[in-house]
């Protein structure tokens, strides 16, 4: 489906990938060689697909690779406009955040907290009503 | 957006793509629409509020989503709600970010006061506050003062409500595209005509049960909202012809029509014969709309040849013909509700099963002229999910062989209802719940073979308002019910197969089975592969296929409305 868009082997025309390295693109190829007959994603989608945090299994596998390596995925994806396969990226990292504390999120993706005590403070009491269920 | 304003971080100006040459991408330098795209996937309210507090960027990113659409679990939490947006300094704006509030769940918790201390919410878009029945005019018309892009508004079943309020929302809200005043007894044609003339993108308007609403309004809501989706009419007991016939001719994209109880309506509402005009036309109920005729239904297909969902109960003229035109929608027809259509014989109801192959829900109630014969066309039908054959006392065993025969059914069939069908014993009935092993309910109110407390025991317990003796003949076993009932039984049969008298059983037991049953594999089958039951009520709106499944909160009402089949109603006669 997505396979001949980027299939730059098929047509004499080429098209110019300046922001994705090779690594990456191979790795996407991979991706869309799996699912060349998935069918179409209709717009009806969009709503339930959002609700789904699932994702099957070879997916979960074929994304089971370093963060940095994850990151460059999604970011390519959004590039190439890959839409199933940003899907998946962002909920792999959705996945990777349930349940944590801020600290541990920071941590997970080795961000720097840059607010004040006092800002924190002040967003976490202005945040309290969000509470688990 | 009032976020950069507030919190001044540093500014989002990551390079959007990755660079080749560094390739390295990490969760700290993509860029922010791509962190709201993950956090689109974050479910939780609690993970996102803990994104929101991991760094700058990120509190930007997920503030407005967390505060879109605020879910509360309980009233301690919308306190603290309420508690942040009445702070003097606030990081952000957070009152201009709600969007969306939801308060049906709450019902009798929200106050009037609660309401006041929202509305700093001035960019409210959806408001669904049904049966917050504590709720009065005042704490709405605070709460809409400034609101004016609203879009949605459920009121429904606030008895106090007057027409002020929707009065302001008609003059306010320009943009209103759905109202739902259902249960809202006090509202009339004053309010919904400002309604009906402000707001010309209304598409959804529910009026059900607000019996003070006459054609005039009506009137003017056709002529007015040319793109209306839905109306609901339900048990708007004023309306007549008048009314009816400027919906018809004006309003040709409907979806979903219900004039359920509009006792007045005739054959003349329904003039257009245009073939396919109302092309979107899916859900028609026309219950107890006792004077129409076949004609209706003649045009009624022929305009709208794709309805899915058709209640014609209690339309007591209707005969084998209107049968037939209804046949002519095919396999579009999923839903059809023919109780107390008493005239209607075995000739049409076989031919709609054999045309209206998808058919999922079918309800015969009352429609005493059936024999087995229909039955026997009926066990075709390889989608059929609910089957209502109350009062069909003329239904013998045979007609249930024959549903387990055909081996059809078998894997569809969830709601079966047979009370009254007064020849059944206990062998056939539990053949078929031996055999279809999605059963979930089973209604035999009546039937003399199951009147036993050993069998009763398994049953649900009667409503309240039921007297002594509707008490004693109530039998509807559903959820783990039939589960019970089914082993129970099974177990009896084994028992006398050894020709062991069990001391549980006791003296019923000869009348549980009389002969051996020829499908004693199928037995172990179903019972093992038994599917888990789906709760208990009988739930008569929809079941699953609903067409819209897009405005949950309002199940409760149809179901309040609509009419049963007979069941529990029926059980007195």
């Amino acid at each position: 489906m997505y396979f001949y868009k980027i299939d730059v082997g098929e047509t004499d025309q080429s098209i110019p990938l300046p922001n994705v390295n090779e690594k990456v693109l191979r790795k996407v190829l991979e991706w869309c060689e799996h699912h060349v007959n998935d069918p179409q994603p209709t717009n009806d989608d969009d709503d339930s697909r959002r609700r789904n945090t699932e994702i099957d299994d070879w997916d979960q596998r074929f994304l089971n690779v370093e963060q940095d390596m994850l990151f460059e995925i999604i970011l390519a994806a959004n590039y190439l406009d890959i839409k199933p396969l940003l899907d998946i990226g962002c909920k792999t990292v959705a996945n990777m955040i349930k349940g944590k504390s801020p600290e541990e999120i920071r941590s997970t993706f080795n961000i720097v907290n840059d607010f004040t005590p006092e800002e924190e403070e002040q967003i976490r009491k202005e945040n309290e009503w969000a509470e688990d269920r | 957006m009032s976020s950069e304003k507030l919190l001044p971080g540093r500014a989002t100006k990551q390079n959007p793509l990755p660079s080749s040459s560094t390739s390295h991408a990490k969760a700290a330098t993509i860029p922010s629409e791509l962190i709201l795209q993950i956090f689109k996937y974050v479910t939780s309210t609690a993970d996102l509020k803990s994104c929101i507090l991991v760094c700058k960027s990120w509190c930007r990113c997920g503030v407005e989503l967390l505060w879109h659409k605020p879910v509360f679990t309980n009233n301690a939490s919308l306190i603290k709600l309420l508690i942040t947006l009445s702070r003097n300094t606030q990081t952000f704006q957070y009152s201009l970010l709600i969007r969306r509030l939801n308060f049906s769940f709450m019902g009798e918790d929200i106050s009037d006061q609660i309401l006041a201390r929202l509305s700093s919410c001035e960019r409210l878009e959806r408001l669904t506050l049904g049966g917050c029945r504590r709720l009065t005019d005042v704490g709405l018309l605070k709460l809409l003062e400034k609101s004016d892009g609203l879009v949605a508004l459920d009121v429904s079943d606030i008895e106090n409500l007057t027409d002020s309020v929707v009065e302001l929302v008609g003059e306010r809200c320009r943009r209103l595209q759905g109202l739902n005043v259902s249960m809202c007894k006090k509202i009339s044609d004053k309010g919904i005509m400002v309604v009906a003339s402000k707001c010309r993108s209304l598409r959804r308007i529910k009026l059900s049960n607000c019996d003070n609403i006459t054609d005039e309004s009506v009137i003017v809501l056709a002529k007015n909202c040319p793109h209306l989706l839905e109306l609901d009419l339900t048990n708007c007991n004023q309306i007549t012809n008048k009314a009816i016939k400027p919906v018809f001719e004006n309003c040709t994209q409907l979806r979903e029509l219900r004039l359920a109880c509009c006792a007045h309506l005739t054959d003349e509402s329904f003039t257009r014969t245009t073939p396919s005009l109302f092309e979107q036309l899916r859900v028609l109920d026309l219950t107890s709309c006792t004077l129409i005729t076949d004609q209706t239904l003649f045009k009624i297909v022929h305009s709208a040849p794709k309805l899915r969902n058709l209640v014609l109960a209690k339309c007591g003229n209707i005969t084998d013909e209107g049968v037939y035109h209804i046949t002519r929608l095919g396999k579009h027809l999923h839903y059809l509700h023919l109780g107390h259509c008493y005239r209607i014989t075995d000739h049409s109801i076989t031919h709609l099963a054999r045309h209206c192959t998808r058919l999922r829900y079918l309800d015969l109630a009352c429609c005493n002229q059936l024999t087995d014969a229909s039955v026997f066309e009926l066990s075709n039908l390889p989608k059929l999910r609910r089957i209502g054959l109350v009062k069909c006392a003329l239904i013998t065993d045979q007609a249930i062989f024959a549903l387990i025969e055909n081996r059809v059914v078998a894997h569809t069939l969830e709601r079966v209802h047979l009370s009254y069908c007064v020849n059944l014993t206990i062998n056939a009935v539990l053949d078929l719940i031996n055999f279809c092993y999605r059963l979930t309910h089973l209604s035999l109110t009546g039937v003399h073979a199951f009147l036993r407390p050993d069998v009763q025991r398994f049953c649900r317990p009667p409503p309240k308002e039921f007297t002594a003796h509707q008490r004693q003949v109530f039998c509807v076993f559903s959820g783990k019910g039939v589960k019970d009932l089914r082993a129970y039984l099974n177990n009896a049969f084994i028992g006398q197969q050894r020709g062991r008298i069990t001391g549980g059983v006791g003296n019923a037991e000869d009348q549980v089975v009389q002969q051996p049953i020829t499908t004693g594999a199928d037995i172990e089958d179903s019972v093992i592969s038994e599917a888990e039951g789906v709760g208990g009520d009988i739930s008569e709106s929809g079941e699953g296929d609903n067409d819209t499944g897009r405005d949950r909160g309002s199940s409760r009402h149809r179901s309040r409305t609509m009419n049963p089949d007979g069941d529990e109603v029926d059980v007195g006669i």
